[in-house]
């Protein structure tokens, strides 16, 4: 390298790469393409895996049930559980490096409170049992309701937060006050729960144990088009968050903007998080484990290869928890929120054991 | 004089304190400013090693975050190559001075090769990509403070002394003409002590960067300092500063007048602090050379007050030194000898006697 500089050792220590390998990101997209196929093959209605991938090609099927089953419940299904897994890991990484706090997550600044409140205010809230029924009938225009409410409910605690995180520099108080935020709102959705009649709070609980099935159409476009631009304003924000690993006075100065950074990756988690909890529900777990299993498995800390790999990776755990959920072969299916967690948790547990480089993340 | 290329005129530093809409409970209790030191007039040029020496209290990571432009000063300005600190954007300050504080970085999974990466920041693209004279520039930081060896291991898994090696190997990554240590030798053995000094002694001589550290290592900065910026307390609310080299600091007794407490002296001919020992049991001592030096310290330690050449009172006389050496001691002028092959011996019936004496 630099031929004025002579110290004898050298040579016997190579340079380490700062690339991990790219052989991971290859396995991991695979898998996620095999997970994508499987969890649209599989389902309570048996269609035959020739007749699955050709639909998948745009060939059609000697069945149009087939045909429809598939594009219009499985794909879309399946797409979403691509999206929200992405989006959720992506939102629980930029949290625990914002606040250098492996327990934190996309909730941990009240965005999913403040989701639920939104969706509670619209169920609880509009009047009776047949209201509600009556959103239920309104089909797409109901859902549309219920996304806007959640949307704007995250939205009004995400501009609490901001509030405080112009005035306060300590990010650990932020932190704190996100939580503390996040309280409020849920004491808020108790007192209006304990006030409302059974089959209102139903009504809102089946909400809360989220759903992939429900966005379609141009519901899906608009979840696929948030998350995009969240992922982007994401992706943008690794290099700042890589020095924010030393630290808030180390990164001030190096010349990041600590400002600047905490309003993009704030504003990126609450687009993320907020329209994924929207759509779906408050889906746990996701966000807090994937960033763990991404640095565990490429042991790295460099942002520029963790944001990639927590993508697919939750997209992957998104697509097999679907799968388990569907109980493929019965006619049921389990919530997918109690899957993430019961499946989710036990692989998570296994992997920090075995790899053992997960301590002091921070 | 050489060009400077950090310099303060009558910087006051301190604490504002919050203002009525922050805490409006407050405003009673704190009105106005904290003034740690003000009338700081300090000149860094390139190629000094700067050593901030100064009691815990008086100011010097106040000091340190103000000239970083981290703090805000409350009076005065603090000039950077000519431009104020205070208004620079960051990422120009960045390219101008680098930091090393005293917190731990511990972060898992970061390899001390993309730990010392992070020092390019300010130089890199929206995506932090490595140019090949980035890489370069790591490697050259890596291979100049002998980080090599581990350059591929995880930061928590390094020791104190190693851990302090990188983070001044980020620093130098950085590549700015300034750069300031907030305590780099604390927790660390004497040999990685002295190494880091030599280290920054290199840095500031061959690459003729300007390096300020905060320390309290006395006689490492009497030793290795170019200059020596001493903060005060002097009896006033504030700080007094001093810049001067370390030898003038000794000689007109500033040091001893900073550092001097109860109990403890500071010793102009070796610059270093010692005890102050109030013995009151007279000892005579005919000795020469090194073995005086240390068989009056031995004497002082256990409480006697040592009176040189004195053959007139009680007294110990040497002869031989090291290991042959024999130490004779006379109860009383003209009495016969005890004589004593080691000087724990010596020290072991004298204790015996002065308590005997004390006792009648």
């Amino acid at each position: 390298m630099n031929g004025s500089f002579s110290v004898p050792q050298s040579a016997a220590y190579p340079w380490p790469l700062l690339m991990p390998k790219a052989g991971m990101i290859v396995f991991l997209v695979a898998v996620l393409g095999v997970l994508f196929v499987l969890d649209i093959l599989l389902g309570s209605v048996h269609i035959p895996l020739p007749s699955v991938v050709s639909i998948l090609l745009g060939n059609g099927s000697e069945s149009v049930a087939w045909e429809k089953i598939v594009t219009t419940i499985r794909m879309p299904k399946a797409i979403t559980a691509v999206v929200a897994g992405a989006a959720l890991a992506v939102s629980g990484l930029q949290m625990q490096t914002l606040f250098r706090n492996p327990l934190a997550g996309p909730s941990v600044l009240g965005i999913s409170a403040g989701a639920s409140l939104g969706v509670a205010m619209v169920m609880l809230a509009s009047g009776g049992a047949a209201n509600a029924i009556a959103i239920r009938q309104l089909g797409l225009g109901g859902s549309w309701l219920i996304v806007i409410a959640a949307s704007l409910g995250a939205m009004a605690v995400l501009l609490v937060v901001l509030s405080v995180a112009v005035r306060i520099k300590d990010n650990v108080v932020l932190l704190i006050v996100g939580i503390m935020v996040g309280n409020i709102t849920v004491s808020f959705i108790s007192i209006w729960q304990y006030f409302s009649a059974p089959e209102e709070i139903q009504d809102y609980l089946i909400w809360t144990f989220g759903s992939l099935g429900g966005v379609f159409g141009s519901q899906l476009a608009v979840l696929c088009g948030v998350v995009s631009v969240g992922l982007l304003i994401s992706f943008a924000t690794s290099k700042p968050l890589n020095v924010l690993l030393l630290g808030e006075s180390y990164a001030r100065s190096l010349g990041m903007g600590t400002f600047s950074t905490r309003v993009f990756v704030i504003l990126a988690t609450s687009l993320l998080a907020g329209s994924v909890t929207g759509f779906c529900g408050p889906i746990g777990f996701i966000g807090i484990a994937v960033p763990h299993l991404a640095r565990s498995i490429l042991n790295t800390s460099d942002h520029r290869f963790l944001m990639p790999t927590s993508c697919l990776m939750g997209a992957i755990l998104m697509l097999a928890c679907d799968i388990i959920a569907q109980m493929p072969g019965t006619q049921t299916t389990l919530p997918i929120n109690a899957v993430t967690a019961l499946i989710g948790s036990p692989v998570v547990i296994w992997v920090i054991v075995r790899q053992k480089n997960l301590k002091s993340s921070f | 004089m050489r060009e400077s290329i950090l310099k303060t005129s009558d910087l006051a530093i301190g604490y504002r304190s919050r203002t009525r809409k922050d805490l409006p409970w407050k405003k009673q209790l704190h009105k106005g400013e904290t003034v740690v030191a003000e009338d700081i007039n300090l000149e860094l040029g390139s190629g000094e090693l700067v050593c901030l020496l100064g009691p815990n209290g008086s100011g010097k990571s106040t000091l340190m975050r103000t000239l970083a432009g981290v703090q805000r000063s409350l009076g005065g300005s603090v000039l950077l190559k000519g431009s104020d600190v205070g208004r620079l954007h960051p990422k120009k300050t960045a390219k101008l001075l680098s930091l090393v504080l005293t917190e731990r970085v511990m972060t898992g999974n970061m390899s001390v090769y993309s730990l010392v990466a992070l020092g390019r920041y300010p130089y890199t693209g929206l995506m932090g990509k490595l140019s090949q004279e980035d890489e370069a520039i790591v490697r050259l930081a890596i291979e100049t403070t002998g980080t090599r060896p581990f350059a591929h291991r995880h930061i928590g898994d390094l020791s104190d002394g190693e851990r302090q090696k990188v983070m001044i190997a980020r620093a130098i990554a950085q590549d700015t003409p300034v750069i300031l240590l907030d305590e780099p030798t604390a927790h660390l053995d004497l040999p990685n002590r002295l190494e880091i000094i030599r280290l920054l002694k290199t840095l500031a001589r061959e690459q003729q960067k300007a390096v300020v550290l905060s320390t309290h290592e006395l006689d490492l900065a009497l030793q290795a300092a170019d200059r020596i910026w001493l903060m005060n307390r002097s009896g006033g609310a504030s700080s007094v500063m001093l810049s001067a080299i370390p030898e003038s600091l000794v000689l007109e007794g500033h040091l001893e007048h900073a550092f001097t407490r109860n109990g403890f002296e500071f010793d102009s001919h070796s610059g270093s602090f010692r005890f102050r020992h109030e013995g009151k049991w007279n000892v005579g001592l005919v000795a020469a050379g090194i073995m005086a030096y240390w068989t009056q310290r031995a004497l002082e330690r256990i409480g006697c007050r040592v009176i040189k050449a004195a053959t007139d009172i009680r007294y110990v006389e040497v002869e031989g030194v090291g290991s042959d050496g024999c130490w004779r001691y006379y109860t009383e002028p003209g009495a016969e000898a005890l004589e004593f092959r080691s000087l724990d011996d010596l020290l072991h019936v004298l204790k015996s006697y002065r308590v005997e004496e004390t006792l009648h």
